[in-house]
């Protein structure tokens, strides 16, 4: 053993170690394996962001789409862009998960003799639909929505080339009726563009602009600028809502007119009357206006508020809004015509809406697909195809085009994932996802918008006009000769041509000035101007409406419009149906109880909602929901595949069409009965009572003009305020403008907050953190305090409650859905959720509860009252957080920055921080949410900045510090400090009011700074002392319309 | 001392066995034979125990979702279990080392089974820290161990707190009940045969009953009282902490350290009695757990069940008094509101049914005191409902009210907790002295040189 030395034995020693570890590992090997090519302009780790167009309404907002190592993971507003302005909609945020779908196709497929789909080539599939063709083109025909408009093209190309025996474009939620009414009061065509941001006054007719308009965001950003209560005389622009149902819009309006369904056309005629009897102009000849009278009977509203209105109209600098399509009844034409009318009157044409020119192309047309469905059922279409819609789906049932499809001898979809329309068809020729296409879209005349992929299709799949040009030429030389040359892309490059391609490319179109027509070539001899007849099935309205989420359903699919409640209701993840308290009494039921609506198609049975802010004689149900097939959009999630995840209010509708050959969905008088059944809602809110707690405040404009910063907010305790602000906060003074007046702005507010004993007043650039810092070691300043301090502010007078900000922080950090059956448990694990209160509510002891104890009635809401607070909640980043010193483990901490730091890692979920946080906005993770409840291949939409949290983790808003630290590492790089601006957090980038703001609160000249200090600020729940970072601008309450 | 006389090894264990005496034969017949009747309540015992184990393997598995959590009720049925278990806990301390220091002599007969009843219901509650956390595979996190992270826990977090506070006072109980089992476990293994001789020979520690040994146990037992009395107050204090600490309407009150205190004084003795009365019936304890135990007993429980009451008048009171709408608020939810049934039961158990002992013979009527202290127990657990959830359902913001309905498995968890307990309790009974023959003798030594006058 002499030659065993110490060297040897460690040798051996190192060896075995290292062999033992070898064996260890061997069994589960991951390897980070680089680009074997490296693309160009990827840097593993940094964002790619690629301009894009939004395809999922007409509006065509623009995109930013953020990739990560080549897969696009968020989508942002491309601030370039005309319509949005960098802002997005919740629809826009939820799309991105389109491209990940675990219902996409992966490849062509075949129904075989037995019914069931099977892949089959490209070759195979292309042959069969061209072999289909050549026999007898005139028996072939195309049905679908707007693939855009040079897509469009070469489909109308691909009929005339083939000989196709039409193409019907289908919209089901289509403003045919608005361009109508344009054609018969201005002689255009077109759908009007409105612009709201120099108006005074806005009356909805029920467009529902900010929830569900014809250009949502670009109206909703509008309409917030317009009153701006900082830049705008008096208060800014007032809305008036026009409806019979509380909606969005409504909530967020100044008065609210609660019009019977179908009556807005003669209102807007008497008001027009009453405005150019008070300064408007003259309305156009062989038009009269009814007496205000009558019309206050036949819309059941206030005579008074007619004329109020009407004179406030005729002062001008005013715009209205025709209905929404969902809200067209028989007479919609009529309806959007005077709407139009009262648009001329206030002198609004050519300022505040425009017309331009007509569209070219085909537009989407109603009557023609009722026409085409009975050309089917006669037998005369053999080969159907079906692109960019999904009727099987959305036609009434009673239109009969599921039954008529039976009569077809091929039918060919081109769906991107499975839908009721593809799962009906023969061949399926899957399209790429919106993310992987090549496309443009026309917002409006004079603007061009580009849709480009940003990453490779993730299947193989194929571009429509691909897929009809490959069939185009199999169907036969003569047919190739006729159509264009080359690839979709090339088409479109082609259509492009007359552009700087790589320039529209980058900036995400062209964008030059909206073309006006001439508007001089009305004519309106034919339309007549009253209420529309409906069905008389029963004595309730049932009004059909779409949702800012949910649209008409095409988005149903993505998990996250069903995770997130509607904005109104609180309701998830299923349907509902509002009734009146009345109505709910008379029929005895409460909440969750199922009724049954009977017009004049099938029956259907839905959850009632019972609440204050719909007329009695209304049923409200929504759209877009009673889906059977989707993984989320049918309850095919919670193992009950082909179950309709609520119901299709389509289904319970005759197929009607309005004088101009639009759809009509307003056509139903329906009875009610209650079924006995009851199904628990999944319903996020418990009480829209916020029992006159520091939630949801608002001030009234009148006392925001009269005392501005100083006084009138209880006296002694301004006073005492600012005298401990003096004394226990001399650094105060360094932060400029806090010294003062904005101590006392906010806190106090209301009366009934007097009792409060006087409480500190505190700089929110302060932080208790580095208080206890400077007591601990006051003589030394070793530990520099951050040059940061993180700050949010809300403006509760922009905030809409539209809900985009919430789709934005899902999808920017992997916040996981949870489901039907565990929103029901209401274990939601949303970091942001939007509070809704009704007024200032009441400290009622006595608490009646409905069924299951989840819900309080009634409802504060009442008929005509839109003192609706929208308080989006999200963590407070408090600096003296109640939630951080309860944690045993410090898996909760505060960091330099003022945020309430989040360590996934450390959390044991002792769930102690959740009880102690005063706002509720921890959330926790019951089951491994992340992982299974994600099916394949959603995974692959994750943000790789954001931790992935797993199960028994608490977890909460960071102010998306992923993007703080992205920011700093480019500013560190450039040897910086962070600059205002470069950080914007998911909710504030998206919010198309641009209600929230996020900067640096210790830099006085930061624009969160300067919104903070603002007469209306105050901090939620501030009688707790928890010093939020998060400030809040109330509400200001405008009053209803001067005359 | 002079040192003993010399004498060969031999000599010392020759000795002749004293007599047995009756109270030997009585007390350690308990530990004798076993009825099918006793294996059938082990049986159940150990088969609940094992299902609750299991739901609790699955609620590993699968996420605490399994409970009936919704999003402002974060705590549910295992923390008002565990607060329960560790109020069940007090009983034994009190009566062993206050009484003790008091020198009350009632304690005699029931000490050893309260301690006992403590050592379980304190492992009993242990459990409920590993069932209750989101990550019981890290929940060693708590501990402040040193590690390489240089990570450490937060001394600011009543959690914290409560993790010392039931280990500093689970072991003080198990050192306490061990230290007065030992000249108990001598006489058994003077008694016994086989295996169980060798178990008692170990665990008797060369115990001889000399009066070295003597003078030594009683010192320690002073001593251990000594030290053991202020845990009594403390360890409930700190479990109240938990509530009080926080901002919560409903458990951010002063009051909360000795109303916890007293409850679970209260809840102690309950359980003491609901589980001897039937302890002494099957084994004819009687001539040892006498009327004048039950007297006390019952006595002792009116004065905690009258403090009891006095602090749920006075949470009411403040909520009133206060002016602070959301303290209000919650305890009007907490009496009228969805959970009311909870809080009259728990107002009716613990203030009410316990007036029934004003009356002399009550208290001394044996199942009268049964289904008292029955009713006890549950008052006490519902207190403890109320408390947490009923709190945590009704807090700042009412958007996000809430209301929590336990769920199988969690009534499965509560059940087996019983179940477990009930087992320790049950092997007890066969593997020691129910009585603490010791303490026994020396009172009947002393009763009957005095003549027997209590």
């Amino acid at each position: 053993m002499t030659d065993f030395d110490r060297r040897d034995f460690l040798k051996l020693v190192g060896v075995s170690a290292g062999a033992a570890a070898a064996a260890g590992c061997a069994d589960h090997v991951e390897s980070l394996i680089p680009y074997v090519v490296q693309p160009e302009e990827v840097t593993p780790g940094n964002a790619v962001i690629y301009a894009s167009t939004c395809t999922e309404c007409p509006a065509a907002c623009g995109l930013h789409v953020r990739t990560r190592e080549s897969r696009p993971i968020k989508l942002e507003g491309n601030p370039e862009h005309p319509v949005n302005r960098g802002k997005l909609c919740g629809r826009a945020q939820a799309s991105v998960g389109r491209t990940y779908s675990p219902d996409r196709f992966k490849g062509p497929v075949a129904r075989n003799e037995a019914g069931e789909l099977e892949p089959i080539s490209w070759d195979d599939a292309v042959a069969r639909v061209a072999d289909a063709l050549r026999a007898d083109p005139g028996k072939g025909h195309v049905l679908g929505g707007d693939p855009g408009p040079t897509a469009g093209d070469l489909v109308d190309r691909f009929v005339s080339a083939t000989g196709l025996g039409g193409r019907t474009v289908y919209e089901p939620l289509a403003h045919e009726a608005l361009r109508e009414a344009s054609r018969q009061v201005f002689g255009v065509a077109s759908e009007p563009i409105f612009d709201l941001s120099d108006a005074h006054l806005i009356i909805d007719f029920g467009a529902e602009f900010l929830e569900d308009g014809p250009s949502t965001v670009e109206h909703a950003a509008q309409w917030a600028a317009a009153r701006d209560v900082a830049k705008k005389e008096h208060g800014g622009a007032r809305t008036v809502y026009v409806g019979s149902r509380l909606s969005l819009t409504a909530s967020s309006s100044d008065e609210w007119l609660t019009a019977k369904p179908g009556t807005e056309g003669i209102l807007a005629l008497a008001l027009a009357g009453v405005a150019s009897r008070n300064g408007g102009g003259s309305l156009p000849a062989g038009v009269s206006a009814p007496s205000v009278e009558s019309a206050a009977e036949i819309a059941d509203v206030d005579a008074e508020a007619i004329e109020r209105i009407g004179k406030a109209l005729g002062h001008g600098h005013a715009v209205a809004l025709p209905p929404a399509p969902a809200a067209s009844s028989r007479r919609a034409v009529a309806t959007n015509a005077a709407v139009l009318i009262l648009n001329q009157v206030v002198g609004a044409v050519g300022t505040a809406l425009r017309v331009p020119p007509a569209p070219t192309g085909s537009q989407p047309s109603y009557r023609e697909t009722l026409a085409l469905i009975e050309k089917m059922k006669s037998g005369g279409v053999n080969v159907l195809l079906v692109h960019d819609s999904n009727p099987v789906y959305s036609l009434p049932k009673a239109a009969g085009f599921e039954a008529a499809l039976e009569n077809v001898g091929l039918v060919v979809s081109f769906a991107t994932s499975a839908d009721e329309t593809a799962a009906a068809a023969d061949l399926i020729l899957p399209d790429h996802a919106p993310m992987e296409s090549w496309g443009d879209r026309a917002p409006r005349p004079g603007a061009r918008s580009v849709v480009q992929p940003t990453f490779r299709p993730l299947y193989d799949t194929r571009a429509l006009g691909d897929t009809l040009l490959d069939v185009g030429r199999a169907i036969g030389e003569a047919t190739a000769a006729r159509l264009p040359t080359g690839s979709f892309r090339s088409v479109l490059e082609e259509a492009w041509s007359d552009t700087d391609w790589r320039k529209a490319l980058s900036e995400g179109g062209v964008f030059g000035e909206l073309e006006s027509a001439d508007t001089s070539g009305g004519d309106l001899g034919r339309l007549e101007f009253a209420a529309p007849a409906l069905s008389d099935k029963g004595e309730y309205t049932l009004l059909p409406f779409a949702t800012g989420l949910l649209h008409d359903g095409r988005g149903a699919n993505l998990p996250w419009l069903q995770e997130i409640p509607d904005p109104v209701t609180h309701v998830a993840w299923d349907s509902w149906a509002e009734v009146s308290l009345a109505t709910a009494e008379k029929l005895g039921v409460e909440i969750g109880d199922l009724i049954e609506i009977q017009g004049s198609a099938e029956p259907i049975k839905v959850p009632v909602f019972p609440r204050g802010g719909i007329r009695d004689d209304v049923v409200a149900v929504p759209l877009g929901q009673g889906h059977t097939v989707g993984t989320f959009a049918s309850r095919e999630v919670q193992g009950l595949p082909g179950t309709a995840r609520g119901v299709n209010v389509a289904d319970a509708l005759p197929p009607l069409v309005d004088e101009g050959g639009g759809r009509a969905w307003l056509t139903e008088k329906v009875a009610l009965t209650a079924t006995g059944e009851h199904r628990r809602l999944p319903l996020l809110q418990f009480s829209d009572n916020k029992r006159k707690r520091e939630l949801g405040e608002v001030i009234d404009l009148a006392d925001l003009a009269g005392n501005g910063h100083g006084d009138g907010h209880g006296d002694g305790h301004g006073e005492a305020k600012a005298d401990a602000h003096g004394d226990e906060h001399a650094k105060a003074d360094d932060h400029g403008s806090h010294g003062d007046g904005h101590g006392d702005g906010h806190g106090g507010g209301h009366d009934d907050h007097g009792g409060h004993e006087i409480l500190e007043d505190f700089d929110p650039a302060d932080d208790a953190a580095d208080e206890a810092l400077a007591a601990a070691y006051p003589d030394e300043l070793s530990v520099k305090a951050s040059p940061y301090r993180w700050g949010l502010t809300v403006d509760l007078d922009r905030c809409t409650g539209c809900s985009s900000c919430i789709v934005a922080c899902y999808v920017e950090n992997n916040i996981p859905m949870v489901g039907e059956d565990e929103t029901r448990r209401v274990r939601q694990m949303a970091w942001l959720r939007i509070d809704r209160f009704v007024g200032e509510g009441e400290v009622d002891y006595p608490l009646q509860l409905n069924r299951g104890d989840y819900h309080p009635r009634p409802s504060a809401e009442k008929l005509g009252d839109t003192d609706i607070r929208n308080s989006p909640m999200m963590c407070q980043q408090c600096g003296a957080a109640p939630c951080e010193p309860v944690c045993p483990v410090i898996a909760t901490y505060h960091n330099e920055e003022g945020l309430n730091a989040m360590i996934y890692n450390r959390c044991i979920g002792t769930r102690y921080c959740a009880n102690n946080c005063p706002y509720k906005v921890r959330r926790f993770n019951y089951f491994d949410n992340q992982i299974t409840k994600w099916p394949a291949p959603m995974e692959l939409g994750l943000n790789p900045d954001v931790t992935v949290r797993g199960q028994g983790v608490m977890e909460k808003c960071n102010f998306c510090v992923q993007r703080v630290q992205t920011a700093r590492q480019i500013a560190k790089n450039e040897g910086r400090e962070i600059l205002d601006g470069e950080v914007q957090t998911a909710c504030q980038q998206t919010c198309p009011t641009d209600a929230i703001g996020f900067g640096n609160l210790r830099d006085d000249q930061s624009e969160v700074s300067k919104r903070a200090d603002d007469p209306r600020s105050y901090y939620a729940l501030q009688v707790l002392n928890t010093r939020p970072g998060v400030t809040y601008l109330k509400k200001v309450r405008r009053g209803k319309i001067e005359g | 001392m002079s040192p003993p006389p010399a004498m060969p090894i031999t000599e010392t264990t020759r000795l002749p066995a004293p007599p047995d005496s009756k109270i030997n034969r009585d007390i350690l017949r308990v530990m004798e034979g076993t009825s099918p009747g006793y294996w059938f309540l082990v049986a159940l015992a150990v088969i609940g125990a094992h299902v609750a184990g299991g739901v609790w393997a699955y609620q590993v598995y699968a996420g605490l979702g399994i409970g009936g959590y919704t999003h402002p009720v974060f705590w549910g049925v295992y923390i008002v279990t565990f607060v329960f278990w560790v109020g069940i806990a007090h009983a034994g301390t009190l009566i062993s080392a206050i009484l003790y220091l008091f020198r009350a002599k009632w304690r005699n007969a029931i000490n050893r089974s309260a301690e006992a009843m403590t050592v379980f219901a304190v492992l009993t509650a242990a459990q409920f820290l590993g069932i209750h956390v989101g990550r019981m595979w890290k929940s060693y996190f708590i501990l402040p161990y040193p590690n390489q992270r240089g990570l450490w826990v937060n001394f600011k977090s009543p959690l914290m707190w409560d993790t010392f506070a039931i280990s500093t006072y689970g072991t003080i109980s198990i050192v306490f009940f061990y230290i007065g089992l030992i000249p108990d476990i001598a006489i058994a293994r003077d008694r016994s045969t086989g295996i169980r001789k060798l178990i008692y020979t170990a665990l008797a520690l060369g115990w001889q009953g000399t009066s070295i040994q003597w003078k030594s146990h009683t010192r320690s037992v002073l001593h251990l009282s000594g030290l053991a009395t202020p845990l009594v107050l403390s360890v409930h204090s700190v479990v109240s902490w938990d509530f009080a600490m926080s901002i919560v309407p409903g458990w951010h009150a002063t009051i909360f350290a000795p109303y916890f205190v007293a409850g679970a004084i209260f809840s102690g003795f309950a359980m003491v009695l609901t589980v001897m009365i039937p302890v002494r019936r099957i084994y004819k304890l009687e001539a040892y757990i006498t009327d004048y135990h039950f007297e006390n007993m019952a006595r002792f429980l009116l004065l905690t069940s009258m403090i009891v009451g006095y602090s749920y008048g006075t949470e009411y009171f403040i909520a009133w008094y206060s002016g602070v709408e959301p303290e209000a608020t919650a305890f009007w939810y907490r009496a009228f509101g969805p959970y009311w049934l909870s809080t009259w039961i728990m107002i009716v158990c613990n203030c009410v049914i316990p007036m029934v002992f004003w009356y002399p013979p009550a208290r001394t009527h044996i199942p009268t005191l049964f289904i008292v202290s029955t009713f006890i127990n549950i008052g006490m657990w519902f207190e403890r409902y109320v408390i947490i959830i009923t709190s945590l359902s009704r807090e700042y913001d009412p958007a996000v009210w809430g209301v929590y309905t336990p769920t199988l498995p969690e009534l499965i968890i509560l059940a087996g907790s019983f179940c477990f307990f009930a087992m320790f309790f049950l092997l007890f009974l066969k593997a020691f002295p129910v009585i603490a023959i010791a303490e026994v003798k020396e009172l009947a030594i002393h009763e009957k040189a005095h003549g027997g006058a209590h």
